[in-house]
């Protein structure tokens, strides 16, 4: 095999082709004919998740670094570069958009309402999200950054349901409050190196920055892309966002821009100022730590299904925050493991959840009631997702957040075990909800509702095999996580 | 003397001449009016940009002609030229006055393009004084007197006690350094800042642009103004006229050469007053071009900031900004213009259901309010973008993110535009509405140039720093 011939070839920069040219086709497409704009979102979100996978697979693990690079001069003047790569940082991530893209694309399949713009804001915001996942230029990474945010606006405001313009406006002033910190963050750590460029690889040689600049850059971009992974106390945006959002844009949102958040902190932030990143952790444990014991408890008095799953991911997103604060290639491992697993969980959770509220037209736990016998499929995924949201063994979630606890009791034994604690309540308050929607008496009301039909079945289905299939043999994400992460510590002072 | 160097203002000349000849023909004729102005627009636009190589002095070194002056020419002839356009429903005006409507327009442009090029500060002023009395005029114009007169007087009272400012710090300038001429300026000068009359004659002598750009504290007037006059009156304020007072500001800061922490200082003060009192005081806003006032207060001080850096990188941020304000700005009067009718002035509220009503206007609105709070990829975004790394690189930080503060609070109202054009459904039915074929055709332009100079600004940006360079 000659990796070098088909590494050449801009698969990065043609995966976000896909996105745009979806875009364009939709844009192109008379509003009236909402099939045909149904299949042009599938097939362009599909070949998204096909060339996603395919990256995922044909990353040449033993050789490490950055693969399919792409580098050319976009604003020379400035030392702007369009430079994508992928690496084993960013690869899970793609994968993890492909996945979520596609399957809530076809989740949203019965929407009816103003359907072409509705696809159109997705796959803007999806081309964001892509765009930032592969992009070494910190330009880019904070163009697309904005690029995949705004569009949620509109997406919550008109088509979403509970107090969806409240939510709506929260959100976008929150996570763009984050990006007032992220880009002076930028441009005083590209003005401070003196190279005039936003190339990361250039940046991030030892040396650049002195230790002050980066304890000072690291706060604003932790604090920045921390908003958006929902580090408590700046997550109050995010269960609001997630309930207010349609089915499809909860996904998304849940499953892959908190990422952002999370891979923004790991990217610009930890890559630029690894002397920022050791000087802060305790901070970032600190608040990670609150944030999965919060998340928990807050979780336990909850009873609408999607805050339900909305502080849930609060107190999961906190296990990625603790991961990355150990500062250890285990707690790395399992911090990215974690933000890959949480995604595809989530997902599923607001899949399923937006199922059984399209037919039942309610989210209260209260009113739900023996779906198990009323709708066997729907509640099936909402159980497996609970189960995966608990960390139960064989399923992806269990050997990140292993990972991930096993660093944090070596380097912070107290939250280490809070931590651990934590994941007892949600636990409870999880298993607690599935017994009281999916068994006990049904609710008279809903029992003539129909099952989960095929077409709709794909998505979940898709979601759940990835979640078992990354469960039985976790060690095909964390050999390609670790390609990265043992590079970046062997880099380290 | 070499009159080709002259060309873009003697054709804006030639313009003036003309709507004088048909405004002296009383007849009212607005279609004949409005296509004349088109026309002639266009071909000023294209004359501006086929003479943007000229170089040269004129009048005993008083006046010259660089790729800075032809630069900002251009943006004023294409400022002009998208106004004249928006003039397709100029009911704000009555029909006899629209010859003098067109006419005052070309004057003032006419005037603003003799300013960028002034560097002697005895034609500058003059420059500026026949501009803002055709805009004084223009203000009164509205049909509505009530809502013409309370604007127009505004306008003048406060533009005439800035103007008296302006002439005093001149006068010091030119006791300090004895002459009038902005080159033996910037040699002087530099050496004599930290003497208070120099400071304060600079401070001073900015006020006039102050003013124009609606700079805290000279911003009162804007609300009431842009209430008052008519559209494509108040559209021209708030594009073009600033266009031109950030160029004159422009070459004023130059003057300084860099130093002077005082003069910093007090920029500084005034960029943080201006946005946060701007965009503190839209939030409140309920008609449409208050709103638009506002915030134009909150984006001067965005301006002030790549101003104030004092450096190349700085100077060719605001110009980029200047272009970027001018887009953006005018894309909003225009859907105004349309979706308002008949000259009315407009609630926000008043946009419910545009989306439906005209996607495209809807979308050209988004993409400028989302410009104006500076989201990529837009041209905003690169104008702010632009201004704060070079605020950075001169150690502004703590400024950029009070800028960036503040872009968040801007997001709010820029999002209740948003909203009402895209979210709340009209009151009872309302028409699909047909905008002509050139508001849409403009409508479309200017939607790809806010995004396209978002996603790839190379050349704009390379054109906007060598005209900067060329004024050091």
């Amino acid at each position: 095999m000659a990796p070098m011939a088909y590494a050449r070839f801009p698969f990065l920069s043609l995966l976000l082709l896909c996105c745009i040219g979806g875009l364009l086709a939709i844009l192109c497409t008379p509003a009236a004919q909402t099939r045909r704009i149904k299949w042009i979102s599938a097939v362009f979100s599909g070949l998204c998740l096909v060339l996603s996978a395919g990256l995922f697979i044909a990353y040449d693990q033993s050789a490490g670094g950055l693969q399919f690079v792409e580098k050319f001069p976009w604003v020379p003047s400035l030392g702007i570069t369009w430079f994508n790569a992928a690496d084993g940082f960013n690869l899970p991530m793609l994968l993890l958009t492909g996945i979520v893209f596609f399957t809530a694309v076809l989740t949203m399949w019965e929407l009816e309402t103003r359907v072409k713009e509705f696809f159109a804001l997705t796959f803007l915001l999806v081309t964001g999200v892509f765009g930032l996942f592969m992009s070494l230029d910190l330009f880019f990474i904070f163009v697309w950054y904005d690029v995949s945010l705004f569009p949620m606006y509109l997406l919550i405001a008109v088509w979403g349901s509970t107090r969806k313009e409240y939510g709506a406006m929260k959100l976008t002033l929150y996570l763009l409050a984050g990006s007032a910190l992220i880009l002076p963050a930028i441009l005083y750590l590209v003005v401070q190196a003196g190279l005039s460029t936003f190339d990361l690889t250039a940046l991030m040689q030892p040396g650049t920055f002195t230790p002050y600049q980066e304890k000072f850059a690291f706060l604003l971009l932790y604090l920045g892309f921390g908003i958006l992974a929902g580090v408590w106390p700046f997550h109050t945006w995010s269960p609001v966002g997630h309930v207010a959002a349609p089915t499809g844009v909860s996904m998304i949102h849940a499953g892959v821009l908190m990422k952002i958040g999370a891979f923004g902190v790991l990217r610009v932030g930890i890559f630029l100022c690894p002397a920022g990143w050791q000087h802060w952790a305790p901070l970032m444990a600190l608040l990670a730590t609150i944030g999965i014991v919060y998340g928990a408890l807050v979780g336990l008095r909850q009873t609408d299904l999607k805050y339900v799953i909305g502080y849930s991911s609060v107190s999961h997103m906190g296990i990625v925050g603790l991961g990355l604060a150990t500062v250890t290639v285990d707690g790395l491992n399992g911090a990215v493991f974690q933000m890959f697993a949480h995604g595809v969980m989530t997902a599923l959770f607001f899949s399923a959840v937006g199922y059984i509220y399209d037919r039942t037209h309610t989210k209260a736990v209260a009113e739900l009631g023996g779906l198990s016998r009323t709708m066997p499929v729907a509640a099936a995924f909402f159980i497996v997702a609970a189960l995966t949201g608990i960390g139960v063994p064989c399923l992806a979630s269990f050997w990140a957040e292993l990972m991930v606890f096993i660093a944090a009791f070596r380097v912070y034994p107290l939250y280490g075990s809070l931590a651990v604690g934590a994941l007892v309540v949600s636990a409870l308050f999880i298993l607690r909800v599935v017994q009281r929607t999916c068994y006990g008496p049904p609710n008279q009301r809903l029992t003539h509702l129909p099952d989960i039909p095929p077409l709709l079945g794909v998505p979940r289905v898709i979601l759940v095999s990835v979640i078992v299939f990354f469960g039985l043999l976790p060690a095909f994400m964390v050999n390609m996580i670790q390609t990265a992460t043992v590079a970046f510590f062997n880099g380290l002072p | 003397m070499n009159w080709t160097l002259l060309s873009p203002e003697l054709f804006f000349l030639t313009a003036a001449l003309v709507f004088l000849g048909i405004s002296m023909s009383g007849r009212p004729d607005p279609e004949r009016d409005y296509l004349t102005a088109v026309v002639l627009g266009a071909v000023g636009l294209g004359i501006c940009l086929a003479y943007v190589p000229l170089r040269g002095d004129l009048f005993l070194g008083a006046y010259r002609v660089d790729l800075f002056s032809q630069t900002f020419k251009t943006l004023l002839a294409m400022g002009f030229f998208l106004i004249v356009c928006i003039c397709n429903d100029l009911t704000g005006v009555a029909e006899r006055h629209h010859p003098e409507f067109y006419l005052l327009l070309t004057a003032s442009t006419l005037a603003l393009m003799l300013l960028v090029s002034c560097v002697h500060l005895l034609p500058l002023y003059v420059a500026l004084e026949l501009s803002s009395y055709s805009l004084y005029v223009l203000v009164y114009l509205r049909v509505d007197l009530r809502q013409g007169v309370r604007a127009g007087l505004t306008y003048f009272l406060i533009g005439a006690a800035a103007s008296a400012v302006m002439i005093f710090g001149l006068a010091l300038l030119y006791g300090a350094a004895q002459s009038a001429y902005l080159a033996d300026l910037m040699t002087a000068l530099p050496g004599m800042l930290h003497q208070p009359m120099v400071a304060i004659g600079v401070l001073l002598a900015l006020a006039g642009f102050f003013f124009k750009l609606a700079v805290f504290p000279f911003h009162f007037w804007a609300p009431d103004v842009y209430q008052g006059a008519p559209h494509q009156a108040a559209a021209y304020i708030a594009t073009v006229s600033k266009v031109a007072a950030v160029a004159v500001l422009i070459r004023v800061a130059a003057l300084t050469g860099g130093a002077g922490s005082f003069l910093t200082d007090a920029l500084v003060a005034l960029a943080i007053v201006s946005m946060t009192v701007g965009n503190l005081s839209a939030l409140v806003q309920k008609d449409f071009k208050r709103l638009m006032a506002y915030s134009s207060i909150a984006q001067a001080g965005y301006v002030l900031i790549g101003i104030l850096s004092m450096s190349p990188a700085g100077y060719g941020g605001a110009i980029f900004y200047a272009l970027a304000l001018l887009v953006m700005k005018v894309t909003c009067f225009l859907v105004l213009v349309a979706a308002a009718g008949g000259g009315r002035n407009m609630e926000i509220a008043g946009l419910a259901g545009l989306h439906r009503r005209s996607p495209i206007l809807a979308l050209a609105l988004m993409m400028a309010v989302f410009s104006l709070a500076g989201i990529p990829p837009t041209i905003g975004f690169t104008g702010k973008f632009l201004v704060f790394k070079a605020a950075i690189a001169q150690g502004h930080v703590s400024l950029v993110l009070i800028a960036m503060i503040n872009v968040v609070i801007s997001l709010y109202f820029y999002l209740m535009v948003v909203r009402a054009a895209y979210l709340t459904e009209p009151q009872g039915p309302q028409p699909a509405l047909l905008a002509p074929p050139l508001t849409r055709g403009l409508a479309y332009f200017l939607v790809a140039l806010t995004v396209l100079a978002g996603i790839y600004p190379t050349p704009l940006i390379t054109w906007a720093d060598a005209a900067a360079r060329g004024l050091m």
